[in-house]
């Protein structure tokens, strides 16, 4: 497989080396390892409302899916920072409602996959092993070279590794890249990547949404949508959020068969990132028109609390599931835990 | 689970890449300097390291249960080939250590024999890889067929459609090298047709040059090791394990719910049984317990796909399938290690 030569040519170091460096076995160290704290600690200075995360136990858990971010294992091989991630492809099954349940392809028992978060020029190791029956892939958005484009197939019980750098910075996303990718996708096998800049971002309530589509029969045509894997799981579990915090939302829209949806927030205006590429808003809306894998950084802070919703202004897509609220919460010292109906 | 899991072999065929036992100049990056953009090239920039030999080694990643027993072998330690089998995937063989598969003195022991890379496959495992490939194929375009004659082009289409998308490209480098013509163009214009004019008469005639075509590719491979059990067994076990994920896939609360992974698996399994009724005589022979299970459990499990067309209800849930997959594994696991001692005598 081409994209190992990258391991076996493109990682000149041994063991050996390594241990002369005093560097094998480094976790957390240097300048990524400091940058991760760093963002660890920013959202310490961020108020959070605490969840009552309710933990089903199949690949769906929306509410701990907000603020999930799989920084992988950080590994220092010759001054080069290595973010380690680990993905295996699965089969479940989740509950579309009460009454419909749908075989999903899941990574790392979830659907969404994690959301694999990195800084830019950080390496990126992936070792992706299928389980999942038909052969499977993981395609990464951003730049690298050919062999580590992710769209050669890997058989059931292989595995692979996918090794490249992360850039440029912005929201991305991953997914399977196997014919029909359509199908490959919508069963699950996506899921967000976030590269940081090299200067954090400000600090902020940082929320990723995932907005995706079911086909339950198979006929090229959605009849469930979600946000972070659930139907209408937002609007019965609004998420809690404080007034006047700043809201910085990773959106991605992931829906196959639909062309393009919109994000519409209630009651607000978002300053609007595209595709998290720049450190200054290009405009303000309060919709954004969003195709399939298109995603952007959307910022707001809510003056007045209550409870918003937030969903694509294609009506009927929303009303099958891609819809959800904020719960804006007055008193951003309050201990109290957020109540969910 | 007794698999045989290769990290993608086709396009590695010209390299044998080992990891430590390449080294060359580091790339100095200062780690406080933000790192704007590192050479993207730098992946496959560094490919002087053909020159190298490198030593045999077994790749965790990869390796099938009998070749850790090696490990098992020489640590002493039970239930160790297992144990790195249920611990996978491996980024570098330390993660033995930081996985606590092992401790860092009996990875001292082993270390120069570890290895997480793809390694170009030789001999038996190459060809049990490459059969394996062809006989997911043969059992797609197996339920393709009776769904064709069902007249279900509709469901037929992802049967013909999935050995090119899917299986093909593992099995191209190697076509060249086994001196089989490449059949990639038959696969996609069955599938064209099946799409477009189903009912075209034409259907029928560029079906059978497909599976044609495929028989003409196992059929490189030599007779002798084709009937020869511990072969062929390996084979079925590799198609079982596909037919184990994507029955699980198929169904959800006792009902299928999902007829193309129920109809794939349907295929993997009766190619499977087709393969073992091959052999079946000469396991008897070698190891008739063996053989009472194998065949007992093929028994139970064809009965989990009474038609192509999915019935309503589920007749065995995933479970109880990968129970008679399983069993059929470690009676198999007995006849390969049967002959395999037999070979090294
Ligand atoms: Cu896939």
């Amino acid at each position: 497989m081409p994209n190992n030569f990258a391991l076996g040519n493109g990682k000149p170091w041994s063991r050996r080396q390594l241990l002369q460096l005093g560097l094998a076995g480094a976790g957390v160290t240097g300048a990524a390892g400091l940058w991760q704290m760093l963002n660890l600690q920013s959202k310490s200075t961020v108020k959070v409302p605490p969840l009552n995360i309710e933990a089903p136990d199949d690949a769906t858990n929306p509410m701990k899916m907000l603020r999930d971010f799989d920084y992988g294992t950080v590994k220092q091989e010759n001054g080069r920072t290595i973010r380690e991630f680990q993905l295996t492809a699965g089969t479940s099954i989740i509950k579309l409602n009460s009454a419909v349940s749908y075989n999903i392809w899941d990574l790392n028992g979830r659907i969404p996959g994690p959301t694999l978060r990195a800084k830019q020029g950080d390496r990126i190791r992936v070792l992706f092993l299928n389980n999942a029956g038909h052969s499977h892939s993981l395609h990464f958005h951003g730049v690298h070279p050919a062999e580590m484009d992710g769209v050669r197939p890997i058989s059931n019980g292989s595995a692979t590794i996918y090794e490249f750098d992360a850039e440029p910075y912005g929201v991305h996303l991953y997914h399977c890249h196997i014919e029909p990718v359509t199908r490959h996708i919508a069963k699950g096998l996506y899921g967000m990547f976030i590269i940081d800049p090299p200067t954090p971002r400000p600090p902020a309530d940082e929320i990723v949404l995932v907005m995706g589509g079911y086909d339950v029969n198979d006929d090229s045509h959605n009849d469930y949508y979600a946000f972070n894997g659930l139907p209408h799981y937002y609007m019965h579990h609004p998420i809690g959020i404080y007034k006047d915090q700043l809201i910085r939302l990773y959106v991605l829209n992931i829906i196959e068969y639909d062309p393009a949806v919109t994000f519409h927030l209630h009651a607000n205006f978002f300053d609007v990132y595209r595709y998290g590429m720049t450190m200054t808003p290009s405009e303000k809306a309060d919709v954004i028109t969003m195709g399939v894998a298109e995603r952007h950084i959307l910022e707001f802070a809510f003056r007045y609390p209550g409870k918003y919703m937030f969903h694509p202004h294609q009506d009927a897509i929303a009303e099958n599931g891609c819809m959800g609220q904020f719960e804006v919460l007055a008193e951003k010292n309050s201990q109290n835990p957020v109540k969910h109906s | 689970m007794i698999k045989l899991r290769y990290i993608c072999l086709a396009a590695a065929a010209t390299l044998i890449v080992t990891l430590s036992s390449c080294s060359s100049t580091p790339t100095a990056e200062n780690p406080s300097a933000p790192v704007a953009s590192p050479p993207a090239t730098e992946a496959v920039s560094n490919n002087s390291h053909s020159g190298h030999s490198s030593k045999e080694k077994i790749n965790i990643n990869t390796a099938i249960l009998s070749e850790l027993d090696k490990f098992e072998g020489k640590l002493g330690v039970p239930a160790l080939s297992n144990k790195i089998q249920a611990n996978r995937p491996y980024g570098s063989p330390e993660d033995l250590v930081t996985k606590k598969v092992i401790t860092q003195e009996q990875f001292d022991q082993i270390k120069d024999q570890v290895g997480v890379q793809e390694v170009v496959l030789t001999g038996e495992a190459k060809d049990v890889d490459y059969m394996s490939k062809l006989g997911l194929m043969k059992g797609h375009l197996l339920v393709a067929r009776e769904l064709l004659d069902q007249n279900q082009p509709k469901q037929a289409e992802p049967h013909i459609g999935h050995p090119v998308e899917e299986i093909y490209v593992d099995v191209e480098d190697q076509l060249n090298e086994r001196k089989v013509k490449e059949f990639k163009t038959t696969l996609v214009s069955l599938q064209d047709l099946v799409k477009s004019s189903p009912k075209d008469s034409k259907v029928k005639t560029s079906f059978t040059s497909s599976v044609q075509a495929v028989d003409g590719a196992i059929a490189a491979l030599p007779e002798a090791q084709r009937s020869k059990p511990g072969f062929t067994l390996q084979v079925i076990n590799e198609l079982l394990d596909s037919a184990n994920s994507e029955y699980r896939a198929a169904i959800a609360d006792g009902k299928i719910t999902a007829p193309i992974e129920y109809q794939d698996s349907r295929g993997f399994v009766f190619y499977a049984n087709e393969l073992y009724k091959g052999i079946s005589s000469q396991v008897a022979q070698a190891d008739p317990e063996a053989h009472k299970a194998i065949d007992t459990s093929f028994a139970e499990l064809i009965k989990v796909w009474p038609a192509a067309i999915p019935p309503a209800k589920a007749v065995k849930t995933p479970n109880d399938v990968t129970k008679l997959v399983k069993t059929i594994e470690e009676n198999s696991q007995k006849v390969v290690d049967k002959s395999n001692t037999q070979a090294q005598r």
